[in-house]
């Protein structure tokens, strides 16, 4: 069902039509893993999960995930199968609207960067920097319900 | 609108589509972000290929504009019955019902999902009770008009 979610950071809130996004990325999921070869990295998850961010933090991280995936990661995925192209997009034009909106919060000072998520997201940058740019954002991209399973 | 401003203003093929001998294609699976999208086509024979003739300014799901839903009621001895046309799992349909004469003790019944035939009351044996529907998207927040009313009379009268 295309059901839309609101998630609440404080006083910012962004609505994602999460269903539609994991079964856009379920129905490539297996497609993308099977395009990263590197198993023992992770760009997310390493060396700490996203879950050990503190709650007055996720405001800032989720935006910085946000733009990161919008900015770095799915442009970079294109690939020879249209049918994965096209759910790649959706996915890239639900994250691009989500990002706005919580930009638009964030610049009103109502989404503070803490110590610990400005740490994270560099460890999340230099994991994804330590690839080449495909690999890096193919693992990205197939890491996404990482990222989803954290925001809900 | 991602790929406008991030991917060079590159353009996704929607492979049911293209090619297609068709006149009608269901791209909504492809326009289901809350953002701005242009859509274009082009005629092809053999090798000549038409220009693309492209969307004036851009089509968001925002805008969509619902139409009333197709609704029948049926009176079923004691029962008022009714039947929806299933639009998919993205629709819901919101009824108002009343008994004729009693329009100020309308009651209402959310339907999340259709199965064939819904019960939505039972008459008091004689009573007219009238009907009528408008469906909503959760995604965009968006309901339509509603459907004309329709009425039936209990003991096995069917719609007027």
């Amino acid at each position: 069902t295309a059901g839309n979610k609101i998630f609440h950071f404080g006083p910012c809130r962004v609505s994602m039509s999460m269903a539609e996004i994991r079964a856009g990325f379920s129905a490539i999921k297996a497609n993308i893993q099977s395009r990263d070869p590197i198993r023992s990295l992770s760009i997310l998850s390493h060396p700490h999960s996203l879950h050990k961010v503190k709650s007055s933090d996720r405001c800032c991280i989720t935006h910085q995930l946000l733009s990161f995936y919008v900015d770095k990661v799915f442009r970079h995925c294109r690939t020879e199968d249209s049918f994965v192209n096209r759910k790649i997009s959706s996915i890239a034009n639900s994250f691009l609207s989500a990002s706005r909106e919580l930009g638009q919060c964030r610049e009103q000072n109502n989404c503070v960067c803490g110590e610990e998520s400005t740490e994270k997201f560099k460890q999340i940058l230099a994991n994804y920097e330590g690839l080449d740019v495909t690999s890096a954002a193919m693992k990205s991209l197939g890491e996404l319900d990482i990222l989803l399973d954290w925001m809900e | 609108e991602y790929e406008r401003e991030y991917a060079g203003g590159s353009w996704i093929p929607i492979s049911e589509c293209s090619p297609t001998t068709a006149t009608i294609c269901n791209v909504t699976e492809d326009i289901s972000a809350p953002v701005a999208y242009k859509l274009r086509v082009r005629a092809e024979l053999g090798a000549t290929r038409s220009p693309w003739a492209t969307t004036e300014g851009f089509f968001s799901r925002a805008m969509t504009s619902l139409t009333p839903p197709e609704l029948r009621v049926l009176a079923e001895g004691q029962h008022v019955l009714v039947q929806l046309a299933d639009l998919g799992p993205s629709f819901q349909f919101r009824l108002l019902y009343w008994r004729k004469g009693h329009e100020s003790r309308v009651q209402q019944k959310v339907l999340r999902e259709v199965s064939s035939v819904v019960h939505l009351d039972t008459m008091e044996a004689g009573a007219e009770y009238c009907v009528k529907a408008q469906t909503h998207v959760q995604a965009i927040n968006r309901s339509s008009s509603f459907s004309p009313t329709q009425c039936v009379r209990a003991q096995g009268d069917t719609s007027l």
